[in-house]
């Protein structure tokens, strides 16, 4: 149990004029017994990232410690650390006690009895005794998933990475594991770091979430804040489901001109201030259906029981809407919405960086805020002493 | 519908009949050196009375196998009294040096020493071409594949003059030596090996196993199969090696095929004695086969990684 640091990590694959960048000078530290989920989409370098903290791949440049412990030059076999992966990785030739005592066997002295006195241990706290004598084939996808699980847990490591481990199971099975995933790791307060494409998955599991995007970390926060108050355009679009919807608009003086007729007068200039256009961002569920507003076109309802998600157009530009379940607007008809300033975005139309965010609420993301966490300007945190908090994460447990 | 199953069992009604084909062309001429080694020369000979079943002259033929001076076809051993009330240890020492081998114990002795070694070294070279990422591994690997097309006749002379200058001539070495790096059974090994998951051999880094674990403990038990049929090309290509041996060993040291080809002689050929000895030869190849056949069960890799 450790905490992990990543200085100015730098992943580079071929060599001359092939050069890929993968990974390119990641700031970044988990705290110790934290659950950071590294999200971004696919390409993005989380899984390069992942791997490097693994001792799989080689960093090009920057340094990996896990506590106080410089670990950048080490084998993956020396960094005690346990991976699961996407595909589970079980060793096919070997039944389930033989695949979660393997590392045991290898990596320490204990005896053969003690070995399977864990063994048994692990399978009993996983609710997989019964599977001991099967070999990897004859499980099911979710058992084979447990058997990676036990397969990490047992080495007792100082931290536990994961590299997409629930995206093979079905979507019933994969919420399940997913609570009983950060249970586990509550239990055990192990470290751990959790790859995923998945955004819900993110904010779900994550004391913290990480987003990545073109080999760079975007930010680094709980859900709430990278959610309310994203550091730009592409995290506030990565980030909630259905996406936010972001459309061009001119700026003259406080007001903002957009597709159809899509007119907005702020009540302060500040943002926008010395700009000729800017990106406008309005969440889904931020949008709320009037008499007298900006007009919409109705394309599709979706009905979904709880709410309802309508699909328009405002101008040239389709825009999202989660609206109450009575509000059955039908495809051809014309509608109005209106929202909050409060819940407005708006992003830098050239850089992406945000103007405006839903800030209140939430601890401003400005470097003096995190002073343990220097060098990452594009992080936003709480403060230096807030541990993970537990309340939140049981809130977002489905 | 009807016209759809028709057409499958006229397809099947092909194929096995194809297979039965093949069956037959290849085991008919099996069957007649079987038939052939049971009865007297002149009966299967015969061009006017040909026979297809066994007759009685095994044993006769047999015997003036081994009565022959020139090759010894069978081992035998000496009278063992020495060592005989010392224990195990001292009986199979006794036993070894009474022994003296014939070409059918030559040749297992080879091909079996022959195959283990070279599965060894085929196995780690093929991990390593399909695993590792190494300067110029294409370049070697190609040079690898190249030595296939070089006859072993092009090699007979350079090899014995090497052989002779480290010693090994009329040595069993001097014929198990030379193909251990098998260019066959590298490529097949590093086909096959790169079938493994990269996230297998990842995992048993995580767990802590080393490079040469990861070969040991991972890589070979899930070769199990690809490891069996290679066994059976190896073991064969050793077994059938003619002309080196011919070469390199003695007449007390012959193996199978150069002792057979001692049956050949400037006046007669002893065609009952050639095909006991052929009969006897395919015998420890069957028995092989029938040995290794269910290794052949595919889909050990089943089940390892959810693709």
């Amino acid at each position: 149990m450790s905490r992990i640091t990543l200085d100015t990590v730098r992943k580079e694959f071929g060599s001359g004029g092939d050069k890929i960048l993968a990974v390119e000078d990641v700031d970044l530290e988990i705290r110790d017994g934290e659950f950071l989920v590294l999200v971004g989409p696919s390409g993005c370098g989380k899984t390069t990232t992942l791997r490097c903290i693994a001792g799989l791949e080689d960093v090009t440049s920057g340094r990996i410690s896990f506590g106080d412990r410089n670990v950048t030059s080490l084998r993956a076999r020396e960094r005690d650390v346990a991976m699961v992966f996407q595909n589970y990785a079980l060793y096919p030739h070997m039944d389930v006690r033989r695949n979660l005592g393997f590392g045991l066997k290898l990596s320490t002295k204990l005896p053969a009895t003690e070995i399977n006195q864990q063994v048994e241990d692990v399978a009993e706290m996983l609710g997989i005794e019964e599977l001991l004598g099967q070999k990897p084939k004859e499980l099911s996808g979710g058992q084979q998933q447990r058997v990676a699980l036990g397969r990490a847990i047992i080495r007792d490591p100082e931290a536990f990475l994961m590299d997409e481990p629930l995206s093979n199971l079905d979507a019933k099975l994969r919420s399940q594991m997913r609570t009983e995933l950060q249970t586990l790791q509550h239990e055990l307060d192990v470290t751990t770091v959790y790859v995923t494409h998945d955004q819900t998955e993110a904010m779900a599991m994550g004391d913290r979430i990480a987003v990545m995007n073109g080999g760079t970390l975007q930010q680094v926060g709980t859900a709430e804040e990278v959610y309310r108050d994203p550091v730009n355009e592409f995290v506030a679009d990565f980030i909630g489901s259905p996406s936010i919807n972001v459309f061009d608009a001119t700026v003259d003086g406080t007001r903002l001109d957009g597709p159809g007729d899509f007119s907005y007068h702020l009540s302060e200039t500040d943002p926008v201030e010395g700009l000729r256009t800017a990106r406008v961002g309005i969440r889904p569920e931020d949008i709320q259906l009037v008499d007298d507003g900006i007009g919409l076109g109705v394309n599709v309802l979706e009905p979904m029981g709880n709410e309802n998600f309508l699909y328009a157009t405002l101008g040239e530009q389709e825009v999202t809407a989660r609206i109450d379940p009575t509000n059955r607007p039908q495809p051809g008809e014309s509608v109005s919405f209106a929202f909050d300033e409060a819940a407005l975005y708006l992003f830098d139309p050239e850089t992406g960086a945000s103007l405006k965010t839903k800030r209140d609420g939430v601890v401003p993301a400005t470097p003096d805020s995190i002073p343990n966490r220097e060098g990452a300007q594009s992080t936003t945190g709480r403060g230096p002493d807030a541990g993970p908090d537990d309340d939140q994460i049981e809130g977002t447990i489905e | 519908m009807r016209e759809e199953t028709r057409r499958e069992a006229v397809w099947q009604f092909l194929t096995y009949g194809f297979i039965l084909l093949g069956a037959v062309t290849t085991l008919v001429p099996l069957y007649w050196i079987f038939v052939a080694s049971t009865l007297e020369e002149s009966e299967f000979l015969s061009s006017t009375d040909p026979r297809l079943i066994p007759g009685d002259s095994f044993f006769g033929n047999f015997g003036a196998l081994r009565a022959r001076e020139n090759v010894q076809f069978v081992g035998h051993v000496g009278e063992m009294t020495q060592y005989i009330d010392l224990g195990p240890v001292y009986f199979a020492y006794d036993f070894w040096n009474l022994w003296n081998m014939g070409a059918i114990e030559s040749s297992i002795f080879v091909a079996g020493v022959y195959t283990i070694l070279s599965l060894l070294l085929c196995s780690m070279a093929g991990f390593a071409f399909a695993k590792y990422e190494f300067r110029f591994k294409q370049p070697i690997f190609y040079a690898i594949l190249a030595t296939l097309i070089l006859p072993i006749q092009l090699l007979v002379i350079p090899l014995f003059l090497l052989m002779s200058q480290i010693g090994l001539t009329n040595n069993y070495w001097a014929i198990i030596l030379p193909w251990l790096a098998n260019p066959l059974g590298i490529f097949l090994m590093r086909q096959n090996m790169r079938s493994i998951p990269d996230a297998l051999l990842e995992s048993a880094r995580m767990d802590g196993a080393t490079e040469f674990q990861l070969y040991y403990k991972i890589a070979l038990p899930t070769m199990k199969s690809s490891l069996a049929a290679l066994s059976i090309i190896l073991f064969l290509f050793q077994w059938n090696l003619f002309l080196f041996p011919l070469v390199i060993l003695d007449q007390g040291k012959y193996t199978i095929p150069v002792a057979i080809n001692q049956l050949v002689g400037a006046q007669r050929v002893y065609y009952d004695q050639i095909m006991v000895a052929a009969t006897l030869s395919i015998i420890p190849i069957f028995i092989l086969f029938l040995f290794l056949q269910k290794q052949f069960v595919s889909g050990i890799l089943a089940g390892s990684v959810k693709e």
